[in-house]
């Protein structure tokens, strides 16, 4: 299929550093969904909005702005697939596009490096272009498909940055800015034939954010470990997300917890753009799986 | 402009003062943290409805709503040196469902911003800034991952700044500009040795 749409993917740092199979993934299953992602050369870190942001909001818009000018110069639109990097990415594009004091500011800095940030591009999280009709829409989604994920019982961890103020945030697909109770990830899941499962507190944060999990693990672990009794309440046999780190902090995060306070759970976890792999026929080894701290194998047998 | 009630002057001058500021604050860390953070601390009613959705609450003594508070009376010193500052997970369910609009996550930001520049910093943050100023990434690649990358059939770094060195040099000029890594350099050598 001729590629209808065409973004600059922009990465960030956990999916091609930690878990390649994401990147992987994102690139084939859009070219299948008319989405061409090309490379955005050069990137950084968005940079992490917990840590920069918490240091000096100047640095993180003026990193921020770099990335974005990055792909001005393409004038090409940003397509990416972290809730993290949308943090930073698109608010900060929103920032700036709307407040002179700081687009002068930042652009004072840029000069020194010879760019210039024009506020010529939109942002956007591949999770929101998957979802929006007038992009992809749920049946081209399912249509996608060419191994259902039939009999898995599959629940969601929307994480907070794509939603997140919501009085801030504009989606295509209006159905995204219900931060509450919202479904839209569940029709995803469903899309791909598995059953999307519904659990107490689903919309509670990861606990990795806000430079939280560097400074006191054990507290950001027990956030974690709160939404993984939750989830064992209701018995899925995977969770999926749309932000890598929030898949770092709950994957990585299932050992320190066994080591920190003694429980396992054996939930695999896995990235959106994973599932949407497996289901259009891509293997466990295209995907690295083998890289997951927790071992996707029960998982696997049920859909594979 | 306060009304003039015909109180005695000792209470007229209290209500003037709508901030009910006392010996130990200073009131403009509240302009401070307001123009820094973007948004309106001083029309919090204390409500709690941020302490009640905040996932970190239930787990220590941070208390969102508290800060909301600190930054209001202009308690500067009492809210930039709590270490309960830094348990923030910035998941922004309390300015998602504040009554009065006000983002009491960029609040907290603000606070943490000040906070740094009396070198009042978790040194997990610095190693962040240091990652990014020599290899571009606050999560580098490694040779794990390298190996994956490479049997997925994909280049062995990805093609950011590990791939595009030449763009290291930029992003250590930005960071240089605010002396961000002389700072982080200095703060955690002091630390660490």
């Amino acid at each position: 299929m001729e590629a209808k749409h065409k973004y600059a993917f922009y990465l960030g740092c956990i999916a091609p550093n930690r878990y390649p199979g994401s990147e992987a993934a994102a690139i084939k299953t859009s070219r299948k969904l008319g989405i061409e992602l090309v490379p955005l050369k050069g990137a950084s870190c968005c940079p992490a909005p917990g840590a920069f942001g918490s240091i000096d909001l100047n640095v993180w818009y003026a990193m921020a702005a770099r990335n974005l000018v990055l792909a001005e110069q393409m004038k090409i639109d940003i397509a990416l697939l972290c809730n993290g990097c949308y943090k930073s990415i698109w608010e900060v594009n929103h920032k700036l596009k709307h407040n002179d004091e700081l687009r002068d500011g930042v652009n004072e800095v840029l000069k020194t490096i010879d760019m210039e940030y024009k506020g010529s591009i939109n942002v956007f999280h591949l999770a929101e272009l998957l979802y929006d009709k007038n992009i992809v829409g749920v049946d081209k989604v399912r249509d996608s498909v060419t191994n259902p994920l039939t009999g898995a019982r599959i629940a969601v961890h929307y994480g907070c940055h794509l939603i997140k103020p919501r009085k801030d945030r504009e989606f295509g697909a209006t159905e995204i800015l219900d931060t509450e109770a919202p479904t839209w990830m569940e029709e995803l899941v469903g899309a791909l034939g598995a059953t999307p499962v519904e659990y107490r507190q689903k919309m509670q944060c990861c606990g990795a954010g806000g430079g939280v999990r560097g400074y006191d693990i054990v507290h950001a672990l027990d956030i974690a470990n709160e939404k993984l009794i939750n989830l064992q309440e209701v018995g899925v046999d995977a969770l999926t997300d749309i932000c890598p780190f929030c898949q770092l902090q709950f994957d990585r995060g299932q050992i320190e917890i066994e080591e920190k306070f003694g429980v396992k759970y054996n939930l695999p976890v896995l990235h959106y753009c994973e599932l949407l792999g497996l289901a259009q026929g891509m293997s466990p080894q295209d995907l690295a799986l083998d890289l997951h701290a927790i071992s996707c194998e029960p998982f696997l047998q049920k859909v594979l | 402009m306060a009304r003039i009630k015909g109180y005695p002057e000792a209470l007229e001058t209290k209500l003037r003062d709508r901030y009910m500021y006392g010996e130990d604050a200073h009131p403009e860390f509240t302009d401070t943290v307001e123009k820094i953070s973007m948004t309106i601390p001083h029309m919090c009613y204390q409500c709690g409805t941020c302490t009640a959705s905040c996932p970190s609450a239930p787990r220590s003594s941070y208390r969102i709503r508290k800060f909301v508070r600190r930054a209001l009376l202009g308690l500067e010193t009492e809210a930039l040196t709590d270490p309960d500052l830094w348990l923030c997970t910035t998941c922004y369910s309390c300015t998602d469902r504040c009554p009065r609009d006000i983002a009491p996550t960029d609040v907290i930001m603000a606070m943490r911003n000040l906070a740094f520049k009396r070198d009042i910093i978790p040194v997990n943050f610095l190693k962040t800034v240091q990652a990014i100023y020599t290899t571009g990434h606050g999560v580098p690649n490694n040779d794990v991952n390298r190996a994956a990358r490479v049997k997925l059939g994909m280049d062995a770094d990805p093609p950011t700044t590990h791939t595009y060195k030449e763009f290291i040099p930029g992003i250590q000029k930005i960071l240089d500009y605010y002396k961000l890594k002389a700072n982080a350099d200095r703060i955690v050598k002091e630390r660490e040795g």
